[in-house]
């Protein structure tokens, strides 16, 4: 088990003239939890979309287990069934009831029946303490609640690497906590996540690494502590003093 | 703040109820309305012995003979109501049919590369060109009842072959129309919908078919409402093409009877009282399918 779950090797992406990331590389191992912050239009965001390919690379690989998923004839699909997203803005469907936003994946994709999807519905709602909210739609939801079921919507695919974009940003402050609890719990089971977030305390407890992008360059990278506690670049110590500040004190 | 809460109580006094009375006003219309057309077509088809297959149920002698505007409505019923079984199979048929071609071309139309241009040209070239001579073309032009010479009857009633010209014309022309007002629903889902359902693992097509279309549709309810009520009055244009339909058989008897006031007024109400049937299951399948926060759901009691 020497290989890394995922390798993200000199990966460039540009808009237009614009050019978002500008040659990423890095790796994460099983269990991985790893925290990406920077700021706003530093590309944390589409970095997190080259992995599960909702945006396409310009040049570089990624590989997910050992597969190099941005070659062309690499199954995009199957792809997503190892990767779990979830969205700033939530992006649950709007037609669905809760249980049913977990079961449209597994039945269609994973191939469960109805009962059997059923099942993993109910058991994933409740791990994400929404066990009574399972026939409510998502604009019966508050914004806590959506994120939950949108952690267990991807969750219950059973996959190898979670990304979260932002999760919280579109929270009340006050709803912030019930979303980093799960996520807490997630990462101390074992998950391997890649995080966009802001949010520092779940960062420096939760973290076992993190990121600092900037203009679309990996800055530094490190365990929590030492970025915090003994930046080596400047730009990343006053992003992060700014961060904290806003976002939460450092447990 | 205030305005709010004085509309609502302004709501209340001036009979809250009213839309309910008004509602069971109207269904005990339409359930009378319907309730004849059985009888009498029972009675034409299959020899119920509660009247005469071409006599009215009521004496026309009672509403002043056979020659006053009265009479020659009350004589007419019975061909106006073998006009609406025609009328009422021409319509539905084509715009089941047409919404069936509608759904592929309008999620070309927004999905498509090559498949939007050849949807956008179809919905173009049926919407830019006049009804009634795409139904020319169809049945004189073309012929086209030639091949229907077999297909005398339907549901056991005999009909008229061109009838399925006409049926073949008018799902042309409504498929192309309700592609626009389903294009329009489609485009009003929010796009991240169908990224989500691509990040679970869905592929493109299902991701349409189990996200976009079940919110799409219900956007589009209400546009294709529209669409079907135009269907069943401008049904009446098959009678160009021959088809017995319910203007036709008004038609005809004015002009043996040259009452003509009489027989359009009456037609009129047959034609009002078929579309308030089609926007009253449509209001009630709109509501049966709501969902909170899609479409007709928002601000409903």
């Amino acid at each position: 088990m020497s290989d890394p779950l995922l390798r993200v090797d000199d990966v460039y992406k540009s808009y237009g003239d614009e050019d978002v990331l500008k040659g990423i590389s890095f790796e994460m191992d099983r269990g991985d939890v790893e925290v990406l912050v920077g700021p706003s239009g530093s590309g944390k965001s589409t970095l997190l979309r080259c992995v599960n390919r909702l945006t396409e690379v310009d040049s570089g690989d990624v590989y997910l287990d050992g597969e190099c998923v941005t070659a062309p004839e690499a199954d995009v699909n199957a792809l997503r069934r190892e990767v779990g997203m979830v969205f700033q803005d939530f992006n649950l469907f709007a037609h669905l009831s809760a249980l049913e936003n977990i079961t449209l994946g597994l039945k269609h994709v994973r191939g469960f029946d109805d009962a059997k999807a059923r099942e993993r519905g109910h058991e994933h709602l409740e791990r994400v303490g929404l066990a009574a909210q399972a026939e409510s739609y998502p604009a019966e939801l508050s914004g806590g609640q959506k994120q939950r079921v949108g952690i267990a919507r991807a969750l219950a695919m059973d996959p190898k690497l979670m990304l979260f974009d932002e999760p919280t940003s579109a929270l009340d402050p006050e709803l912030v906590g019930e979303v980093t609890s799960v996520m807490r719990e997630l990462a101390e089971e074992g998950m391997t996540m890649l995080v966009v977030t802001h949010e520092m305390g779940f960062a420096s407890e939760a973290a076992s690494r993190m990121m600092f992008l900037d203009d679309g360059r990996l800055v530094e990278r490190g365990p929590p502590e030492q970025l915090f506690r003994n930046p080596q670049h400047e730009r990343t110590e006053r992003f992060l003093e700014r961060i904290t500040r806003l976002h939460g004190e450092i447990e | 703040m205030s305005d709010g809460t004085e509309s609502v109580r302004g709501a209340d006094v001036f009979g809250g109820d009213r839309p309910t009375r008004s509602r069971a006003v109207l269904l005990v219309v339409l359930g009378a309305f319907w309730l004849w057309l059985l009888a009498r077509w029972l009675v034409e088809w299959t020899g119920v012995p509660v009247g005469v297959p071409g006599e009215p149920f009521v004496d026309v002698a009672l509403v002043g003979g056979p020659q006053t505007p009265l009479g020659v409505m009350v004589g007419s019923l019975p061909a106006l109501a073998v006009g609406v079984y025609v009328t009422v199979v021409l319509t539905v048929v084509s715009i089941a049919l047409g919404f069936v071609l509608a759904v592929p071309l309008s999620v070309a139309r927004v999905y498509g590369a090559v498949s939007s241009y050849v949807s956008l040209s179809f919905t173009e070239l049926i919407r830019g060109t006049p009804l009634i001579a795409q139904l020319f073309v169809l049945y004189y032009g073309l012929n086209l009842s030639q091949y229907f010479r077999g297909l005398t009857s339907f549901a056991g009633v005999t009909v008229d072959p061109a009838l399925w010209v006409a049926v073949i014309g008018f799902t042309i022309n409504s498929a192309a129309y309700q592609a626009e007002y389903i294009r329009a629903a489609i485009e009003s889902v929010d796009p991240r919908q169908l990224v989500a359902a691509r990040s679970v693992g869905l592929d493109q097509l299902d991701g349409i078919r189990y996200v976009v279309l079940p919110q799409g549709l219900r956007y589009a309810i209400p546009g294709w409402t529209n669409e079907l009520v135009y269907l069943i009055k401008y049904s009446s244009l098959a009678t160009f093409i021959t088809v017995t339909e319910l203007f036709t058989a008004a038609n005809d008897v004015a002009s043996e009877t040259f009452r003509y006031t009489a027989m359009f007024t009456v037609v009129a109400l047959f034609y009002l009282l078929l579309v308030l049937t089609a926007t009253t299951i449509m209001s009630t399948v709109e509501d049966r399918v709501a969902i909170p926060g899609i479409g007709g759901a928002e601000g409903r009691p």
